[in-house]
Parts: C-alpha cells; structure tokens; sequence
C-alpha cells in the first residue's frame, strides 16, 4: 500500500521534528569563560572548556573553584554559611554564582544572556 | 441567451465532480468546526483527506478547486469568511497546496519513487501547518516565542497527516474499486 515516496516523506518529516526541537526548545546560551571577580576587581578571564580547579584569595580567605566540561562551582570558600557551594554547577551565559563574605563572584560570558540584571 | 436574458452556462463533467467533491469537503468542514479544540489552530483536519483523495484520483487541478471551494464556502457557511481564522485556513490551504502540487509533479517525474496518499497527507498537514504559522507570526502575533509552539504544532502535523493519510489510503482503496466495479455514478 505503502510507496517508496511515502517513506521518502515520513524519514524527512522524522528528521525535521528532532531539528525544530533541539532548535526551539535547545539551549544555546551555554558560555564559554568565565569571570572572576574579588572584590569588584576582575582577576582573570577562565575557559570552561578546560578542566581545572582554581584557588582564589578573598576577603577572608581561600575559595576553591571547579571548572569542568563548561561549568564552574565553588568546591569550598572560606564563609560561614555556604552559600555559593550549595549554588553549585553554572554554565549558561549571564549567570552569576557569588560568595558575598568572601567578596568573590563568578559570572559567565555568553553572546546571549540569561537574566538582563541581578539584584541582591 | 434564453428568453429571461441569462446566459446559460455549460457545465462540464468535471465541473459536477469537482462540485460533488468539494460539497463532501465543506461538510466535513463544519462538522469538524463543531468540535472543540484543545489549542486554537490545532484540528484534525478531516476534509484534507477529501483533497488528497482528489488529488490522487484526478489530479493537482482539481485538488486546487476542492480545496479552495472548501476554504471559501466553508468559511461563508461557518461565520469565519475574513476573520484571521478564515486568513489561517486560507494560508494553510495555499501553503499545502503548493507542496502538494510539488509532490505531484515530482511523482509524474519518478514514478517509482513517488508518493502515495500517505505520503501527501503527510506532506499537506506538514506544509498547512507551516502556512498557517508564517500567517500567524508575521500577521497576527510577531513574536519570537511563537516559535517555541512550533516543534509541538509540527509534532501534532505528523500525527495527523498520518491518520489523516489512513484514512485517505482507505477512502481511495474503495472508490477505485467501486469505478472499476462500474457501481460509481
């Protein structure tokens, strides 16, 4: 019943559908460095696609970064309560993750950003 | 001229088939207008299977008049002639039209690997619904996250053009085997 066109258009149309999803609904923001920041003052400019472990010196002490397959995390920061390690894993461009006692903060560049301001 | 002064117009055969079957058309039109739909522009799109019935028994000409007349009358009867529901009905029947009149030729064209009726429904769903959303975005709602409804309006194509082309695959099983049976009128 079925002619070889009919198969010709059902493959296209089940390629099609994966594209459009992965095209409207994918993520494409991921970023590709990272900014560290202590105190206002910008230390370095990070890639994310190379895997490494940073220590930077705070306000009040060492904070130790992760950076692996496009993301960065704090691993441990010298603040009391813990907040930028419980922020965990960042990737996409426009997000911040910062550890206000210790005055570091990293953001991600990204040609498209996720929030167009942040307040705290 | 006859003595009331109108010109008498001949009617060829064709004429009364492409009637028969965009007045088949149209009914499943309204009915199927009577049915709610979950997401505005979203229908199963019943009297596509009419047009690519036609489509394969007659021709890309004729599938044009059915679907037209089907878009037009159907929209007079219904209440829509001229709403945007009549411009995205137009739009998608334009859009699938042309798609359909390229799968035709090309099937003339490779014969072997032309396309059947599931083939054209499929293509006629996939084509009315990209018509329907050019309309809808640069007419109607020009905004970019229109397009996020996409990959799921086309997903909702797929699925219907393939039931719609069932049935289609059905519909011209029968009527051929009435005409070659010589029950047809």
């Amino acid at each position: 019943m079925l002619r070889r066109g009919d198969y010709l258009v059902l493959l296209a149309t089940l390629l099609l559908l994966p594209w459009l999803y992965l095209t409207f609904w994918g993520d494409q923001r991921a970023g590709e460095y990272a900014q560290i920041l202590v105190g206002g003052e910008q230390l370095e400019l990070v890639s994310l696609r190379q895997p490494q472990t940073l220590e930077v010196e705070g306000y009040l002490g060492l904070s130790l970064l992760e950076v692996l397959e496009g993301k960065i995390r704090f691993v441990a920061s010298a603040c009391q309560n813990k907040q930028c390690v419980h922020r965990r894993w960042i990737s996409l461009g426009g997000e911040v993750v910062s550890c206000l006692p210790n005055r570091v903060s990293i953001a991600i560049l990204g040609d498209e950003q996720r929030f167009d301001a942040i307040n705290f | 001229m006859n003595p009331l002064g109108h010109r008498k117009i001949l009617t060829q055969p064709s004429d009364h088939r492409i009637a028969w079957w965009a007045a088949l058309a149209i009914t499943i039109h309204i009915v199927e207008s009577a049915l709610p739909s979950p997401v505005p522009g979203l229908k199963l799109g019943l009297a596509n299977v009419i047009v690519v019935a036609v489509l394969v028994l007659y021709g890309w000409r004729d599938a044009v008049w059915v679907a037209l007349l089907r878009v037009l009358v159907g929209s007079l009867l219904v209440g829509t002639f001229l709403t945007p529901t009549f411009m995205l009905s137009l739009s998608g029947a334009c859009a699938s039209l042309l798609a359909l009149g390229a799968g035709y030729y090309y099937s003339r064209l490779l014969p072997s690997w032309g396309l059947g009726a599931l083939g054209y429904s499929l293509l006629a769903a996939q084509a009315h619904m990209l018509g329907q959303f050019a309309v809808a975005y640069f007419v109607l709602i020009p905004h970019p996250a229109l397009f996020k409804l996409l990959p799921v309006l086309m997903t909702a194509a797929l699925v219907f053009g393939v039931i719609s082309g069932m049935i289609a695959v059905a519909m011209i099983d029968k009527v051929q085997k009435r005409v070659n049976g010589g029950t047809s009128r």
